[in-house]
């Protein structure tokens, strides 16, 4: 217990557990709409974002933050436009961002950067900005799912629930891209930009069959996210062991857990 | 026909030089209720699509009347696994929304619920928990918060056990009175619409029919050639 009093893992926890919120409330709107992937290809064109801030000397993780939402914007107008499929966009731009990053940061010749940091997370490095930042895009998201939840909520369910015909705004299906891409910067900093994926599902296909409404849904995911990040971060204080993986690890044991739990269920109701 | 709510004006669509729908005309009258009926492949679901504005890629003219409201209950679709759970609560909230095109008063939950005939008590169970027919009236339930006058059903029954298909073309028949609305029924269950119909349009790429259900029952060979030949 002496250890949470070391500002390094006081930070670690306030970060964590503000992805954890992210991830855990955002969630379920990304499986719901079948966008689990977007969040790698996000990730991808985030370390571009990283290379180019090399590139011209800002910090990597802020130079990431520009680069997501602007090509969010750009894959939520080509997706709108019907011309290609979801998968074929999101190959191009995951392969095509790792690309970019790549050349970036050999044009850049930083012999101190390593990409590992954001492909797999430094929790236990956060400084105070960086938790501000993680706190004040927290705030900013789930303000944003609180004044627009029913819109959200009908922009990212399948067409066959939806308003049909014309009463789609897309506007708020571009809305819905941000946050991720939002939500995939924090994680890239936390948890890593390729790990953050399964913090966004995983968690939601552990409680999917204990709730009835959308917003139970959320409510679980949120805590089975906030509980994986908890015990994996405590788990990291004593286990030499990446966080991340320790995370990662926690959601998947829950998961393994209800599966257990509710087949049991179901036998004894049988 | 005065005034008519919709009206198609030799509206013809080809994919690929497969002719899909071939100069289809007609007129749909206020507060009728409007079979379309026809074989898979008919081009119903096409037409539809055309008249909701969703499809602009064809020949001809559509027209709506200035000022109708159009509100549409796409084909219900079972046997979703993936789907996750919605209350029946979220599922009609989703429609109370400004940026739906609908206002966002507040609703009467148990009088929405009651009048299509469904128990309060499912208000706050998941959706796809019901039965195809619950389903259904719940739709219709959404759908009428939009205020519509006129309201395209698409194959209604298509997932409906056949005990409630009755009560739900019944319901359907007293919503369209007591709304005074235009529905535009697409089916393929000719003989239970043909009763409820004040008009039947059988298509088969082209129209074959353009009547009232008691044209096509009276004239001598006109029901089984037109309805069971073609539709």
């Amino acid at each position: 217990m002496e250890l949470l009093t070391y500002t390094f893992v006081q930070y670690a926890f306030l970060g964590g557990i503000s992805m954890a919120i992210l991830t855990g409330i955002l969630g379920p709107f990304v499986v719901q709409s079948r966008q689990s992937i977007a969040s790698d290809m996000f990730a991808h064109v985030a370390l571009a974002g990283i290379g180019g801030a090399l590139l011209v000397g800002i910090g990597p993780w802020w130079g990431a933050l520009p680069a997501l939402i602007v090509v969010s914007t750009l894959i939520w107008w080509l997706l709108d436009s019907g011309t290609y499929s979801p998968d074929a966009l999101a190959m191009f731009f995951l392969s095509g961002g790792l690309a970019l990053a790549l050349a970036f940061v050999h044009i850049a010749r930083d012999t101190v950067f390593s990409f590992e940091n954001y492909l797999f997370g430094s929790i236990l490095t956060l400084t105070t900005t960086d938790v501000l930042a993680i706190l004040v895009s927290t705030i900013v998201v789930v303000a944003v799912l609180w004044c627009l939840w029913y819109p959200l909520l009908g922009a990212t369910q399948s067409p066959r629930y939806l308003i049909p015909f014309r009463r789609t705004p897309k506007l708020v299906q571009l809305l819905f891209f941000w946050l991720l891409a939002i939500v995939v910067w924090v994680g890239i900093k936390t948890i890593g930009g390729l790990l953050i994926g399964a913090l966004l599902v995983i968690p939601v296909l552990t409680v999917r069959n204990w709730a009835t409404s959308f917003k139970q849904l959320v409510l679980l995911s949120t805590a089975t996210s906030v509980s994986s990040v908890s015990l994996g971060l405590m788990a990291a204080l004593y286990v030499d062991m990446p966080p991340s993986s320790l995370i990662i690890g926690m959601s998947i044991l829950l998961f393994i857990l209800q599966t257990v739990v509710g087949s049991l269920m179901r036998k004894r109701q049988m | 026909m005065n005034n008519p709510v919709i009206t198609v004006n030799n509206v013809t669509k080809s994919v690929a030089s497969r002719r899909l729908l071939d100069d289809v005309s007609f007129t749909i009258a206020p507060q009728s209720l409007v079979s379309l009926i026809g074989p898979n492949g008919a081009g119903k679901s096409t037409l539809v699509k055309i008249i909701l504005g969703i499809d602009a890629q064809y020949e001809g003219t559509v027209v709506i009347r200035p000022g109708e409201r159009v509100q549409y209950i796409p084909q219900l679709v079972i046997d979703d696994q993936y789907q996750l759970p919605m209350s029946v609560y979220e599922y009609i909230s989703i429609a109370t929304n400004r940026l739906y095109g609908n206002s966002s008063k507040k609703i009467d939950f148990e009088k929405t619920l009651s009048h299509v005939g469904v128990a309060v008590e499912k208000l706050h169970q998941s959706y796809i928990s019901l039965s195809g027919g619950e389903r259904q009236r719940v739709a219709i339930a959404r759908a009428l918060l939009g205020d519509p006058t006129i309201l395209v059903l698409d194959e209604p029954l298509a997932a409906v056990d056949y005990a409630s298909r009755s009560g739900l073309y019944e319901l359907i028949r007293h919503l369209q009175k007591d709304h005074k609305m235009t529905v535009l029924l697409v089916s393929h269950d000719i003989d239970s619409v043909l009763p409820l119909s004040d008009q039947v349009l059988c298509l088969n790429r082209t129209l074959h029919s353009n009547c009232h259900p008691s044209e096509l029952s009276t004239q001598d060979g006109m029901y089984n050639q037109t309805i069971h030949h073609h539709c």
